[in-house]
């Protein structure tokens, strides 16, 4: 190669980059214009009127795009038209923090944002009914506990008219498949069916194609394994699709690209930490849904969901920070919609390490801090004073705040237990965002300064969340600040984990072993009495308060931004999927 | 990333410098670009050696009912969510920073110099290894070896200085093999030798003060990227933890308060900035003094 | 050429021997375990016994070691502890989103470094010299994170003039994938709004990302011009009445681009370190975003990938210089 020829070649490469930046450069002219017209949106408006836009394009640009589509492959065929054919009127934008997204298949779902999509794809037999102990039937028209000496039986009619997306009935042997499936494969939330329910293969069988029959011990409680089977663990998949794509792990994989449910929308396709786009099921059995098509993105800083909201890159954003919901309280847009968690951010406290072995110390701690500044001034109104181990929302809440900071009485509470000021506690907090919408970091230099007051040393020691539960697990942590979710909507979901030294969980993890404590909580969980019931969890949750290992810091609520033209939104978290998009529409 | 301007740096120190010439550091000390990178580095010399001095209030106090306040005459640079003084803030911060860029090239330097010196002076297998290794090391983007580095250690600020230390020392490593490979077929070397002064004698009297300078220049540079990098750590997490004072924790809890509470992030961006390139202007006056073929 | 070929293969070879003894010593002194960090809180040890299985966890480490080269030889990064899927299929996902950046950058940097330092050196000492050099000197200190995070405040908060995080506006479909860089399979599909989206999209972290090598290509440009523009040739050209853009383009620009291709190869390894930042920033899906997210969770099996996968990079570019510098000038020998 001649040397003038390199030259001209690297000239050649220079102008190419010219005409590329040009062309990045260029659209900013007419969005100069206003800033009402976002970019984005104009490239939006571009796709919706592509099949006019085709017949003027002067280039053959666009027309190609259905062609080339057509012929490479058959799902990216299908998206392409499909997304050619539905309009952003008929789409809905919903941006998040969704990178806990792992899986879409049902059976290993358990990250809140695999589980928001699971819940649009899927159906469960039961599904929650918000602020209501009972159950409303969905796949199942009714069912019903009976006592059978030995063991429950509880019994599942299910609705004829229930079919999945690929036209095939919902039978009681895709039931039994299904939950099956589960127990074999195993995965994250598989302990719901096997621990918590002791439910078994052998005792899941189908009676006739419309009836399930499930057998649980005697130690099992039949009322939650109900609200277990209103959870993404136990929605049904289609056998026939799933067999016929198992593969060597019974369609796990094929799932997380795939639907095979009865669910108002079917997976289109999931671009990995990116975004997951949904299409409403043109078979869907119940009402159809409003909006033709849902594309979740993941979205992780807050000051981007706030930018979304406000261009209208997004109709509906998830978990906006005290700062950003006051900076939308003006939005002529957009308004914020505030929703309770059944979340509890808490810190557990080591009931066996000195000097928080002594109830006394425990018990000044919790009056040292000012709750009223985390709560008011460091959330902003993204969480509610909670501080029983119940939260609001749940059955068997009582709504008792007992402690309030008085730094006197604290000092003096923790000069009797004999504890010399200067005493050092190391603090293991996690790394990145609390719910709530605050950084870990910021609520642990709050609890720090506020506890120094007493005189007590806190050191912070910020490490990635897995690495605190290894610790934490370990019953190596002195004190733990960490946040706790019910794994269904069930008091026992938070009081088994908090008062059972046995079950291995919260009270463990403290070294907190109150054998008459934990008792009361499992008489509460099988006890068939709502009255009852409901009182003993208010004798359960108080001894716990002052007698307990934790300081109950808040109940985060979520904040999330919406759209004014977006109607029916509504969150509930103990509702599976806690946001139903098949109910939203658009103006 | 700015660690990675050290094999920039590499390439224009590459061969040995002749020796110091005093005349020729005072005329390029005397360039205002020079000037002013070490006003700016003296200034934040100052402010870090008397931070507890300076500093209106402790950086670590909390005033939550005064948080996120604008600069004004009471807070200099304003506050920040728990209400904590920014400006206070900022003056530890210089310190830490500081530290951490001398702490870095301290470990790097001396490990790439004692590398370097195996290999230029004993050659063989011993300057085979030592090459090799350096190419290993070579290969890795600096700032994912880094963070795996500080992921597998755990994350807090002596791990992520150790993890930026790791893979900055090879660069010590080939400047110094380099010179010592030029200089120890030098007369006067050879003189020594041949009169029989020990071999420790000979690195020590003659090969390192000669290759001194260019280890200067490198580490002036090096002082800079050591602490974006470093800050870089922290910003991802894997570095200081807070409530550090650290400039890349403040600039990370500030990130989302850029468009409403711009002062958060911006001042400590601003302290990376001045101090980095007071270290690159430096470096520059330093190069042109001691290295004449790179005036320009 | 042949034997200079498969010199520096081989010697590609020992490098990524050693950079894979380098990753897995340290999944050795990772101090958590990496079964616990998969299966979360509620695992029971069963399952944790049966994870460790699975990965191999509980054996020797230089057994580890050896079947996870035997595995790698393979093609078989092994699976990633966060994303449970196929660490080889996470990078396939991810690479392209990162080349597709850093080609961008790299194109920023050569288009504003290069012409940048012609115009600094040619107006030595005057205002636009002065501007270059401040320019430059910003380039070269300024945190990448922070600048990331002031172009999006500035350009898509605050003015809306660019799109926000992400490779392309949400309601568009990807265009189908040949290469994985959506502006290149935009144009093999010759999808319009695609290729002006995913442009749209590249330009704020391409920019990030390019500041810092613009800046020292700006720098290298400069300086390379100023020597070659001294020296006897030059001056004898310009005194034989060769009108000044020839002698710029044909002789000093062609002279000065030496030390310029060191600088590119030099600077290219810069920018995979410099993705890490970036992409966590604009929510860029590649690679620097994906080593970030596992490293946080301590995935070692896809940090090692990622790692493995870009220490190849700086080799293949630095050899990619050294043919340019035979072919920019044959006297110099290439190895």
């Amino acid at each position: 190669m001649s040397r003038s020829n390199l030259l001209v070649r690297m000239l050649a490469m220079l102008a190419v980059v010219a005409v590329v930046l040009a062309a990045c450069g260029g659209p900013t002219a007419p969005t100069s214009t206003g800033a009402t017209t976002a970019p984005v949106a104009s490239a939006a408006a571009g796709v919706t009127t592509a099949p006019a836009a085709v017949t003027e394009a002067p280039t053959t640009m666009t027309t190609a795009t259905a062609v080339v589509a057509a012929t490479a492959g058959t799902t990216t065929a299908e998206a392409a038209t499909s997304g050619a054919a539905v309009s952003p009127q008929q789409t809905l934008l919903f941006s998040g923090d969704l990178s806990d997204q792992i899986s879409l298949d049902p059976a290993v779902a358990y990250e809140f944002g695999g589980i928001q999509v699971v819940g649009q794809t899927y159906e469960t037999l039961v599904s929650p009914d918000p602020g209501n102990p009972t159950l409303k039937p969905l796949l199942a028209k009714k069912w019903d506990t009976k006592d059978s000496g030995d063991m429950w039986t509880v019994t599942f009619n299910l609705d004829e008219k229930a079919k999945f997306a690929s036209g095939r009935s919902v039978t009681a042997d895709d039931v039994v498949y299904s939950w099956s499936r589960a127990l074999d494969l195993n995965k994250s939330p598989a302990f719901l069916f096997s621990d918590i329910s002791k439910l078994k293969k052998e005792n899941i069988k189908a009676v006739d194609p419309q009836t399930v029959e499930v057998r649980l011990p005697k130690t099992a409680s039949p009322t939650v394994f109900l609200s277990i089977c209103s959870f993404t663990l136990a929605a049904v998949v289609d056998k026939q699709v799933v067999q016929a794509n198992a593969g060597s792990d019974m369609g796990s994989t094929w799932l997380n690209d795939h639907s095979a449910g009865s669910g108002p929308y079917v997976l289109d396709r999931w671009e990995r930490s990116t975004q997951v786009t949904l299409n409403a099921n043109p078979t869907y059995w119940g009402t159809a849904p409003a909006l033709k098509r849902v594309i979740m993105r993941n979205v992780t800083e807050v000051s981007n969901l706030q930018s979304a909201i406000e261009t209208g890159d997004a109709d509906i954003v998830q978990d906006l920070g005290a700062e950003q919901v006051k900076a939308l309280a003006n939005n002529p847009d957009a308004q914020v919609v505030k929703a309770d968690s059944t979340l509890l951010v808490y810190i557990g406290m080591n009931a066996k390490s000195p000097p928080l072995d002594k109830p006394e110390v425990r018990e000044a701690i919790r009056y040292a801090i000012n709750y009223d500044e985390i709560v008011n001034n460091l959330l902003g109104g993204n969480g509610k004073l909670v501080q029983e181990i119940i939260p609001n929302g749940l059955f068997g809440h009582t709504g008792e705040n007992p402690f309030k900071q008085d730094v006197a009485k604290a000092k003096d509470m923790l000069t009797k237990a004999g504890v010399a000021a200067g005493t050092q506690i190391e603090l293991l907090i996690p790394a990145g965002p609390a719910p709530g919408g605050i950084d870990w970091s910021i609520l642990a230099a709050k609890v720090q300064s506020d506890l120094q007051q007493i005189g007590l040393k806190i050191n912070i020691k910020q490490i990635q969340q897995s690495e605190l539960l290894n610790t934490y697990r370990a019953q190596k942590g002195q004190m733990v600040m960490i946040n706790w979710g019910p794994d269904f909507p069930d008091p026992d979901g938070n009081v088994t984990p908090f008062t059972s030294y046995a079950a291995k969980s919260i009270a463990w993890r403290n070294a907190w072993d109150a054998p008459d404590i934990a008792k009361l909580g499992q008489d509460a969980a099988l006890e068939q009495d709502n009255t009852k019931r409901a009182a003993l969890y208010k004798q359960l949750t108080e001894r716990v308060l002052h007698e307990g290992p934790y300081v109950i810091l808040y109940q985060p609520t979520r904040a999330f931004g919406v759209r004014k033209n977006v109607q029916g939104f509504t969150y509930d978290p103990a509702d599976t999927p806690s946001i139903s998009f098949w109910r939203i529409s658009k103006q | 990333m700015a660690i990675t301007n050290t094999p920039v740096a590499l390439t224009a120190a590459d061969e040995p410098a002749p020796v110091v010439r005093r005349r020729r550091i005072g005329q390029s000390f005397r360039q205002p670009a020079v000037v002013a990178g070490i006003i700016v580095l003296v200034v934040f010399a100052l402010a870090a050696l008397f931070a507890p001095l300076l500093s209106p209030s402790d950086p670590l106090v909390q005033q939550v009912i005064n948080g996120l306040q604008p600069p004004s005459a009471s807070h200099l640079m304003g506050t920040d969510k728990l209400g904590r003084d920014i400006f206070s803030r900022m003056l530890y911060g210089t310190r830490i920073s500081l530290l951490v860029g001398v702490g870095v090239v301290a470990i790097a330097a001396g490990l790439g110099t004692l590398l370097g010196l195996v290999a230029g002076y004993a050659g063989g297998l011993a300057d085979e290894l030592v090459m090799r290794i350096t190419d290993i090391f070579f290969a890795f983007p600096a700032l994912i070896l880094a963070m795996a580095i500080a992921a597998a250690l755990g994350p807090n600020l002596r791990n992520a200085l150790i993890a930026i230390a790791a893979v900055t020392w090879p660069v010590y490593a080939r400047l110094i093999r380099g010179q010592v490979l030029s200089l120890k077929e030098r007369e006067f070397v050879l003189a020594a030798r041949s009169i029989g002064v020990p071999r420790w004698r000979i690195i020590l009297r003659h090969l390192l003060p000669n290759a001194l300078a260019p280890l200067l220049v490198q580490s002036t540079f090096d002082l800079g990227a050591a602490i974006t990098a470093v800050a870089g750590l922290s910003f991802i997490g894997f570095g200081a933890q807070p409530p550090t004072p650290e400039w890349g924790v403040m600039i990370s809890e500030g990130r989302n308060y850029l468009a409403t509470q711009w002062w958060l992030a911006t001042f400590p961006a601003l302290g990376i900035l001045l101090v980095v390139a007071g270290f690159n202007l430096l470096g520059d006056g330093l190069r042109d003094a001691l290295d004449p073929r790179l005036r320009k | 050429m042949a034997r200079f070929l498969i010199r520096r293969l081989a010697g590609l070879v020992l490098v990524l021997a050693g950079v894979s003894v380098i990753t897995f010593a340290l999944t050795q002194v990772v101090p958590i375990d990496p079964a616990l960090a998969a299966l979360g809180q509620n695992a029971r040890e069963d399952q944790i016994q049966a994870f460790r299985h699975a990965y191999g966890l509980d054996r020797p480490p230089v057994q580890q070691y050896i079947s996870y080269i035997g595995r790698l030889l393979h093609g078989n990064f092994g699976l990633s502890i966060r994303t449970r899927r196929p660490v080889a299929d996470d990078l396939r996902d991810y690479m392209p989103a990162t080349i597709e950046l850093s080609l961008a950058a790299m194109g920023v940097s050569l288009l504003l470094g290069i012409s940048l330092g012609i115009v600094a050196a040619v107006q030595h000492n005057g205002w636009v010299d002065g501007l270059a050099r401040i320019f430059a000197l910003v380039g070269g200190s300024l945190p990448i994170f922070f600048l990331g995070l002031l172009v999006l405040a500035l350009f898509y908060t605050k003015l809306r003039w660019l799109p926000g995080p992400g490779r392309l506006d949400p309601y568009l479909t990807p265009p189908p994938r040949v290469t994985g860089m959506y502006t290149i399979d935009s144009l093999l599909a010759r999808n319009g709004p695609t290729l002006r989206s995913s442009l749209l999209h590249l330009v704020l972290p391409a920019l990030t990302l390019g500041y810092f090598s613009t800046a020292v290509l700006l720098r290298m440009t400069r300086s390379a011009m100023l020597e070659v523009l001294q020296q006897d040739y030059v001056r004898t050209a310009r005194a034989k009445g060769l009108r000044g853009s020839v002698v710029l383009l044909r002789h000093a620009l062609k002279n000065s681009m030496i030390p310029v291709l060191t600088t590119i190869g030099v600077t290219f390894g810069s920018l995979l370190s410099g993705a890490v930042l970036t992409e966590t920033i604009f929510a860029w899906p590649g690679l620097g975003r994906y080593a970030t997210a596992s490293a946080v969770s301590l995935d070692f099996p896809a940090v090692m990938g990622v790692t493995l996968v870009s220490a190849v990079v700086y080799p293949v570019v630095n050899l990619l210089v050294d043919i340019g510098y035979h072919v920019l000038d044959p006297r110099i020998g290439v190895g």
